[in-house]
């Protein structure tokens, strides 16, 4: 009998439950709180000792502001940066001292004022060696963060630089009355820590945690803008998969998902009140030839294999659309991209025209074109993981094979891929970069980067090499236009690099909600201003 | 019995080392770089800093011993590399969840497969026995992710009966006891049901099979003999004859239901040790990884373990020596 009792008993609790769930989720919208499903992880608010992602940023700038924000307008002209824990700031004539103060409101959510003392203790956690930032490289033209007074702090520079205040002001300004109790040799032993003396500059408090499922941010009643956050509630939820997070906001558990895979895309176009909002990632997906090797030497071949690859097929087909096919580093949507360059067309007739120019041909008749005796046979590498990244590259295989190009593709583990692109140990490697606005194509096309740097293709030209000397001198950005433009061209000719596609960032939320602008720079950008209609 | 269980614990003891060993070997051996820095700025000393803080400037063998000996001596499986936290607090925090899923499901699947089994053993052959075997090879051969993601579309998204995913309601952090625990109970049954109904096909065909063998031995002849009702002679006698095979199975559904969590708890973004080692291996954070094998490892020990101790007093035919 017990057992029958006890069987009856968990059949009316799992009911009562089912019930119970089925009519909360008929109770009427809370309009002072929000879901947010987004990928994250976040066992620190202290940014210094964790692996920096665009999730984590974009939580802990909710908690913990800069001196100031970079903006999103990168579209018009080099981004401008406004106003967070600094008032104001002002360059020294020689550009060699730059002077913040502090907003007289500011205050941490303990009741301390946020004083130029943190800001220093800022610049000192982040450049001693036993914090160990991994960014401390940024920091190298700050030799000194001065306190002046309370609301006064001076950042002294060896050198001037056009990006001197990018420098200066992304991250967090840490808490020094809560957080120097800690030595710093002792932060990375438990970030954890971090959250017991946790105290807020931003529109936000965190209020509650639930290690790998959510955290719970409510309205900071202290924070200094006039009736913001406009929220008093936003539950962040995680999951591993994002198509896990879609289906949460197919069924309404969810209000906002902030990125959302092109794949389930289709799932939300068309769906009664839902938005599926689509903008630039700044990234881009691109394959580098290794110029090291005979094959690919000429920039001829190069154009070929350009003009031999269907990227508008691939962005239609594997990215529905959401994506733009790529024809510079620099992105699209960058001020600074040049506005005549259009990418290679896909013509496989003129490419098999140039390649029989440039000496290929198939002698043996296996479909496969040789020079000099050599198949043009080779592997076509990338990280494993990246589900699009394959597709797309099969097709690659397809095109290219259709112009008597023998691809072989193989899948490499991240960290046995990267030491061989490093290296210039390959063939060809399909990859991706995530790019700032600095426009800084010394890392990828200098021929210093070519030993140990990201010129994975190993490419080697003094005009270029030059261009990229000059943009990198002129304090206003603006001034280098001609220059990045030249530069662009020369790339576009030469094809060390095929870019393939700059993919877009997808987030869907509910139509009921409005000023919500997630961008490049945070899935959560203005997140103090969004709220229920 | 108390040498018996010595023996097999100091066993359990023994391949847990090797699991460890070998999980060790497996990853150290792979190629790539743990740490290393995927932006061309960062200078060498900088990553090197970070690769002498987590040990990864010795050579191989005292990483191996450091590693071994902190696991042995302390518990202690190191820090994240992703995350920075102690692995084992990051793995204390989602096993639970995930030994709640496994349970549930290990119930929902002898519940459905002894129920299945029962029905197909009162009519061999009949119509319904056939639905029954055809249904569970069906069950059995169809993907825990395909049967996962079906269940959500139908069941969460069109029908609206259950939570589409995760282990509490938004905010479930405010419901008082009760309505935490009846909220837990709403969000786990549809991935228990997916995550048992795999193994529940096996079970009816081992159920039925069992009961139909017993009603032909001389102990079913015998109690049929007696008077007893049909029901009565499978329910307790029947049941009673098949429950060392049934044990027996569940030491072989701990390391199918373990490989099943990880890919039911992505479907249903079900917090627990498959979402940490699927997050871990995405990242190669080598430290989580070891762990999370090792995990494993002792769940399906520990398993096996309690099923063979429960089977020597079951099983009258099974002896000690």
């Amino acid at each position: 009998m017990i057992p029958v009792a006890a069987m009856r008993l968990l059949a009316a609790a799992g009911l009562a439950a089912i019930l119970g769930w089925a009519c909360a989720s008929d109770t009427p919208r809370d309009t002072t709180r929000l879901t947010v499903g987004m990928r994250f992880e976040y066992p620190t608010p202290n940014e210094l000792i964790v692996q920096q992602t665009l999730g984590h940023k974009a939580i802990t700038s909710q908690l913990l502001l800069p001196l100031m924000n970079e903006e999103s307008d990168f579209r018009e002209g080099p981004p401008s940066w406004k106003p967070a824990l600094a008032e104001t700031w002002e360059f020294s004539e020689d550009r060699l001292v730059l002077t913040v103060r502090l907003r007289a409101e500011a205050v941490w959510s303990d009741g301390h004022p946020v004083t130029a003392s943190d800001v220093r203790f800022t610049w000192q956690a982040q450049t001693d060696p036993d914090v160990a930032w991994l960014y401390a490289y940024a920091k190298e033209a700050i030799t000194d963060v001065e306190v002046v007074d309370e609301r006064t702090v001076r950042f002294h520079f060896s050198r001037a630089s056009p990006t001197q205040l990018a420098d200066v002001a992304p991250e967090a300004v840490l808490p020094r009355h809560a957080w120097a109790q800690r030595p710093f040799a002792e932060w990375r032993s438990d970030p954890g820590w971090f959250f017991e003396r946790l105290t807020e500059s931003g529109p936000f408090r965190l209020e509650n945690r639930t290690p790998g499922r959510e955290l719970v941010l409510g309205r900071n009643p202290d924070y200094f803008e006039a009736d913001l956050p406009r929220l008093e509630r936003v539950v962040l939820r995680t999951a591993a998969d994002s198509a896990a997070l879609t289906t949460q906001l197919l069924a309404g558990e969810l209000d906002v998902v902030t990125a959302i895979g092109a794949a389930d895309a289709q799932r939300i176009e068309g769906r009664s009140g839902l938005r599926l909002h689509a903008y630039s990632s700044r990234q881009y997906t691109f394959v580098s030839w290794n110029t090291g090797q005979p094959r690919f030497e000429d920039a001829a071949t190069r154009r070929a294999l350009a003009l031999a690859v269907d990227r508008q097929a691939i962005v239609d087909t594997v990215w529905r659309g959401y994506a733009r096919v790529g024809s510079s580093p620099i992105l699209s949507d960058v001020w600074a991209r040049d506005p005549e360059l259009e990418p290679w067309p896909h013509d496989p007739e003129a490419a098999r025209t140039i390649l029989a120019a440039a000496g290929w041909r198939d002698l043996d008749g296996d479909g496969v074109l040789e020079r000099n005796g050599e198949p043009f046979r080779f592997e076509l590498a990338t990280f494993a993981g990246a589900a699009a990244r394959w597709d797309a590259m099969q097709m690659i295989q397809a095109d290219l094979r259709a112009v008597g190009i023998d691809a072989q593709l193989r899948r490499f583990d991240q960290n046995a891929l990267l030491p061989r692109l490093l290296g210039n140990d390959f063939d060809a490697a399909v990859s991706g970069f995530a790019i700032d606005t600095s426009l800084d194509l010394r890392p990828t096309f200098h021929s210093d980067s070519i030993d140990g740097g990201h010129n994975y293709a190993a490419y080697a030209n003094p005009e270029v090499d030059a261009l990229i000397e000059s943009v990198a001198t002129r304090l206003d950005p603006l001034a280098g236009l001609e220059d990045l433009h030249r530069l662009q061209r020369i790339l576009h000719e030469d094809q060390p690099m095929l870019v393939l596609w700059e993919p877009l960032t997808l987030a869907a939320f509910n139509e009921e909600l409005e000023s919500v602008e997630p961008n490049a720079l945070s899935p959560l950008a203005n997140l103090q201003e969004w709220a229920w209609r | 019995m108390i040498r018996f269980v010595l023996r097999r614990l100091l066993a359990a003891a023994v391949l847990f080392l090797i699991v460890l060993t070998l999980a060790f070997a497996v990853v150290a051996l792979a190629p790539g770089e743990p740490l290393a820095p995927a932006d061309p700025r960062i200078p060498p000393e900088q990553a090197e800093r970070l690769r002498a803080l987590y040990g990864l400037d010795q050579p191989l063998p005292v990483q191996y011993l450091h590693w071994l000996g902190a696991v042995v001596l302390h518990w202690d499986w190191g820090q994240s590399y992703r995350t920075g936290q102690p692995v084992a607090e990051l793995l204390f925090d989602a096993l639970p969840p995930t030994l709640l899923l496994a349970g549930a499901a290990l119930l929902a699947q002898y519940l459905l497969g002894i129920g299945l089994g029962l029905i197909a053993a009162f009519r061999p052959n009949s119509r319904l026995d056939l639905s029954v075997r055809v249904a569970s090879l069906i069950v059995y051969a169809l993907p825990t992710f395909w049967v996962g993601l079906m269940a959500v579309l139908v069941l969460a998204v069109g029908l609206g009966v259950a939570p589409a995913g995760g282990m509490t309601s938004a905010a479930g952090f405010e419901l008082g006891p009760l309505a935490a625990a009846l909220d837990v109970l709403a969000h786990l049954w549809l991935p228990a049901l997916v995550l048992g109904l795999s193994m529940a096909g096996d079970i009816a065909r081992y159920t039925r099979s069992s009961l139909i063998e017993f009603q032909a031995t001389e102990a079913g002849r015998a109690a049929r003999a007696r008077g007893l009702s049909e029901t009565r002679i499978l329910l307790v006698h029947g049941l009673a004859h098949a429950a060392p095979r049934l044990l027996q199975l569940a030491s072989v559904s701990a390391p199918l239901l373990l490989s099943g969590a990880v890919v039911a708890e992505a479907v249903f973004a079900w917090p627990g040790l498959g979402t940490a080692t699927l997050l871990a291996i995405q990242s190669r954070d080598i430290p989580v990884v070891l762990a999370a094998t090792a995990y494993g490892a002792a769940l399906v020990i520990v398993a096996s373990l309690v099923a063979d101790l429960l089977l020597t007093r079951l099983d009258p035919r099974i002896r000690v020596e």
